[in-house]
């Protein structure tokens, strides 16, 4: 056991290392004790430093968490207001396919329920029930109420207007075709000599081959 | 400096650092441990924010998954009246300056009642009356549950002293269809009404608790969360219920009972084989989004809570009982004469007659009282009424509706003489319409009764079921006795009152009429009527069941009033279920000898 402890020997300096150098006689030789106690600067350093390096990674750390916080902050605000906007629309989509809704767009597009179905049998062929056509007059008043639909149109009155929105533009993309019309005819009167292009577009007109029918 | 004194020294530095340690261990035990919930409560109360987080309450969805009740968010518009007042608006011109405009209170009560549907009188009334009561009035309600699209509208107005509170709610986006069963929740999201009520252990939800920590800003500080209780969600309730033939079928109840003047309907429709309810109607019906539009008399469901005379709907119970006893069949004969008059009974038939050889099959047909007492006389009424209560009169069905009843029957031991017969064709006892349906279906499903289900059953979110209604099926009656009931009520298609009224091309119908007296309260019967129908399809293997009742229709008194309706939801079922037309012909059994 006694070769378990090691004994450092006193670091003297060698005389034999330093050949040449003068050397004073005497020379203060610290104690083993006293060279323990003496702090290391490498020691020092690397304390220090490393406390440095806790406290700065603990910053940056901090400064990811905290911008995290407000990265996690704004999505959770986008989320709630995506949330409000997906709500709105599922309810508005869900008070529009009701029945009543679907319905009263039916009827506003004068569709009308058959209330004596007619069935074809396929193993005779037989026409069960009287076909009757369905009249507009079977398909009574709505009356069950939905108070979410209060406010809503039936589809039918908005195409109905977005039909004569469109007919009023084709409208007015006819008079506009009729004034080029019209301009081109008295331009055509205008100028008599300007016969020849017509004909040569004419001639090029008769130039592709007739399409062939079977 | 000596060995001794140097030890002298460390001792006494010893003795202080045990000292100063032994000053900071008493404190830390005094903060730790004596004072510590004190201290804890007051450290949570200047750094934690208590959050209460909600779990959603389940849905309401048909039998296709399609939702009848929603959880949505509303939103409490809240002011502090104290800090109400004009204000300076900072508005972003379109060239990105800024500019200010002076809004006085009266104009910002007029923005907020646009969004909320108030007067601008009313948002001013509301804070003055506030002021008035209490200079410093911090809280007053504006308006409760705004929509999401006022709450955005009103948040960009930027009034100060309008504060906003999210709130659950409910929506019921098909209003009244099946708003009856679907029933309703409080303004504070109370169950009151109702499967909202009966169900609410299914329905819903459990908030929960957090607490966390925030920053100056208010942006809340990661991983300071604490949560004391997770907040679950409620589970959705499926019902048995088909939203498109549960509209179709209040439409037409409705639209009866508004052509012949009854001030109430009702209408099921249930699947023949299994007991369930495609269709419960109630006219008039309740919009659950705004119940306040509805008589409170009518905001139930009057199929499973107001018991009735049921009248000759009830002939085929003593029709079925007599069959399956032995003791008679279709073909069975009797000499039915206009007045009855026996042992003190007096009763007589609806329509003036001489007497009529008829069969049991032409006493349903005819629907005869005289006819049907003279027969029910051959089952002992102990025996007769064991039927009856096996057919599921006198107890409330499997559906246990909010509020349902169990019906009048009366004993049969100690019952007079005129009851006696009069139970035979349904009066002097009162049934719900939901047990008249759960007799036909008994009837059309070869004597096997079912239990009515209204709801199909609680599912988790993840799709698994929580709980689904139990109940055994019942054997009433032998498949003998129920085939051969269904064949006589046949007659009242073809035979009966009704011309062709009943009769569904292709399909064969068997159905019984019938036009109950309703007492008048005062233990007579008065000059009202309840008019009803009810019926299976096709009737060579029943499928659905349709009942329609009519109550004191103004203008037809009988059942013919309920006749056409019938022949139209039927018609409508077949149609939407794909049922293929009856292929076997009818036996034709004959109503008289």
């Amino acid at each position: 056991m006694s070769t378990n402890v090691a004994y450092a020997a006193p670091r003297t300096r060698s005389t034999a290392s330093r050949p040449g150098v003068a050397r004073p006689h005497i020379e203060i030789v610290s104690t083993r004790d006293q060279r323990r106690a003496r702090p290391r600067t490498v020691y020092a350093t690397l304390v220090i430093g490393g406390l440095f390096a806790v406290l700065l990674s603990q910053l940056l750390l901090s400064i990811g968490l905290s911008d995290g916080a407000y990265a996690i902050q704004s999505l959770q605000q986008k989320q709630r207001d995506l949330g409000r906007t997906q709500q709105v629309l599922s309810e508005d989509l869900e008070r529009l396919s009701s029945p009543q809704n679907l319905a009263a767009n039916a009827g506003a597009m004068g569709m009308v329920s058959n209330a004596t179905p007619v069935y074809l049998r396929l193993s005779d062929a037989a026409v069960l029930g009287a076909p009757v056509a369905a009249s507009a007059d079977e398909s009574a008043a709505p009356l069950v109420g939905n108070v979410l639909l209060d406010d809503v149109k039936p589809a039918a009155d908005q195409i109905a207007k977005a039909n004569v929105a469109a007919a009023a533009a084709a409208g007015a993309d006819a008079d506009e075709i009729a004034a080029v019309q019209s301009g081109n005819a008295d331009s055509g009167v205008l100028s008599v000599p300007s016969t020849n292009p017509s004909t040569t577009a004419l001639a090029s007109g008769s130039s592709i081959p007739a399409p062939i029918t079977r | 400096m000596t060995a001794k004194s140097s030890r002298r020294r460390i001792a006494f530095a010893l003795l202080v650092i045990v000292a100063v340690l032994g000053v900071f261990v008493a404190k830390l035990i005094d903060i730790q441990v004596v004072q510590a919930a004190e201290i804890n409560a007051e450290a949570v109360d200047k750094r934690s924010i208590p959050n209460t987080t909600f779990g959603v309450r389940g849905n309401i969805v048909d039998s296709d998954g399609v939702p009848l009740a929603n959880s949505v968010l509303r939103y409490d518009v809240t002011a502090s009246p104290k800090d109400i007042g004009d204000f300076t608006r900072t508005s972003e011109k379109e060239d990105g300056s800024l500019v200010e405009t002076e809004v006085t209170w009266p104009k910002a009560a007029a923005e907020i009642a646009k969004q909320t549907g108030q007067t601008a009188a009313q948002v001013r009334s509301i804070i003055a009356k506030a002021l008035k009561e209490d200079p410093e009035s911090n809280f007053a309600y504006i308006a409760r549950g705004v929509d999401t699209d006022a709450y955005q509208a009103l948040v960009d107005l930027h009034i100060p002293g309008i504060y906003f509170q999210a709130v659950q709610s409910r929506t019921y986006p098909n209003g009244q269809v099946a708003g009856n069963l679907v029933g309703f929740v409080g303004a504070s999201g109370e169950a009151q009404a109702g499967l909202e009520f009966t169900e609410n252990d299914c329905l819903k939800a459990s908030n929960g608790f957090e607490t966390f920590e925030r920053g100056a800003d208010g942006v809340r500080i990661p991983g300071s969360t604490v949560t004391t209780k997770k907040a679950t969600d409620g589970n959705e309730l499926v019902l048995t219920i088909d939203r498109d033939l549960q509209w179709f079928v209040q439409q037409a109840v409705a639209e009866q009972a508004q052509a012949v003047g009854a001030p109430w309907g009702l209408a099921t429709v249930m699947e023949a084989k299994t007991g369930k309810l495609l269709a419960v109607a109630d006219y008039p019906s309740v919009d659950p989004n705004n119940v306040n539009l509805t008589d409170p008399e009518y905001r139930g469901s009057r199929v499973f809570n107001s018991p009735y005379e049921p009248g000759s709907t009830f002939k085929s119970v003593t029709a079925a009982a007599l069959v399956d006893a032995g003791l008679a069949d279709g073909g069975t004969r009797v000499l039915a004469p206009y007045r009855f008059i026996k042992n003190g009974a007096n009763l007589r038939d609806s329509f003036g007659h001489e007497d009529l050889p008829l069969t049991l099959a032409g006493v349903l047909a005819e629907s005869s009282n005289t006819g049907i007492s003279i027969l029910g006389e051959r089952l002992d009424d102990e025996k007769r009424f064991d039927y009856i209560r096996a057919f599921g009169v006198g107890q409330p069905t499997e559906v246990d509706f909010a509020g349902e009843e169990a019906g009048i029957l009366p004993d049969p031991a100690s019952m007079d003489v005129q009851t006696k017969y009069a139970t035979t064709f349904g009066q002097g006892l009162a049934t719900t319409a939901a047990q008249i349906t759960s007799i036909y279906q008994t009837l059309g499903n070869g004597g096997v009764r079912m239990p009515v289900r209204l709801v199909e059953g609680c599912r988790a979110p993840d799709g698994t079921w929580v709980s689904q209604p139990s109940g055994e099926p019942r054997q009433v009656i032998s498949k003998h006795a129920a085939d051969e009931t269904v064949h006589m009520m046949e007659t009242v298609v073809t035979d009966g009152h009704f011309g062709d009224t009943l009769k569904i091309p292709g399909y064969r119908v068997a159905a019984k009429s019938g036009t109950a007296q309703v007492s008048d309260g005062s233990g007579a019967y008065g000059s009202n009527y309840l008019v009803s129908m009810a019926g299976v399809a096709p009737a060579d293997d029943p499928q659905y069941v349709v009942t329609i009742s009519l109550a004191n229709p103004a203008t037809m008194k009988s059942s013919a009033a309920a006749a056409p309706v019938f022949q139209k939801i039927m018609s409508q079922v077949l149609k939407t279920y794909r049922v293929p037309p009856s292929s076997v012909p009818s036996p034709n059994l004959p109503t008289t000898y």
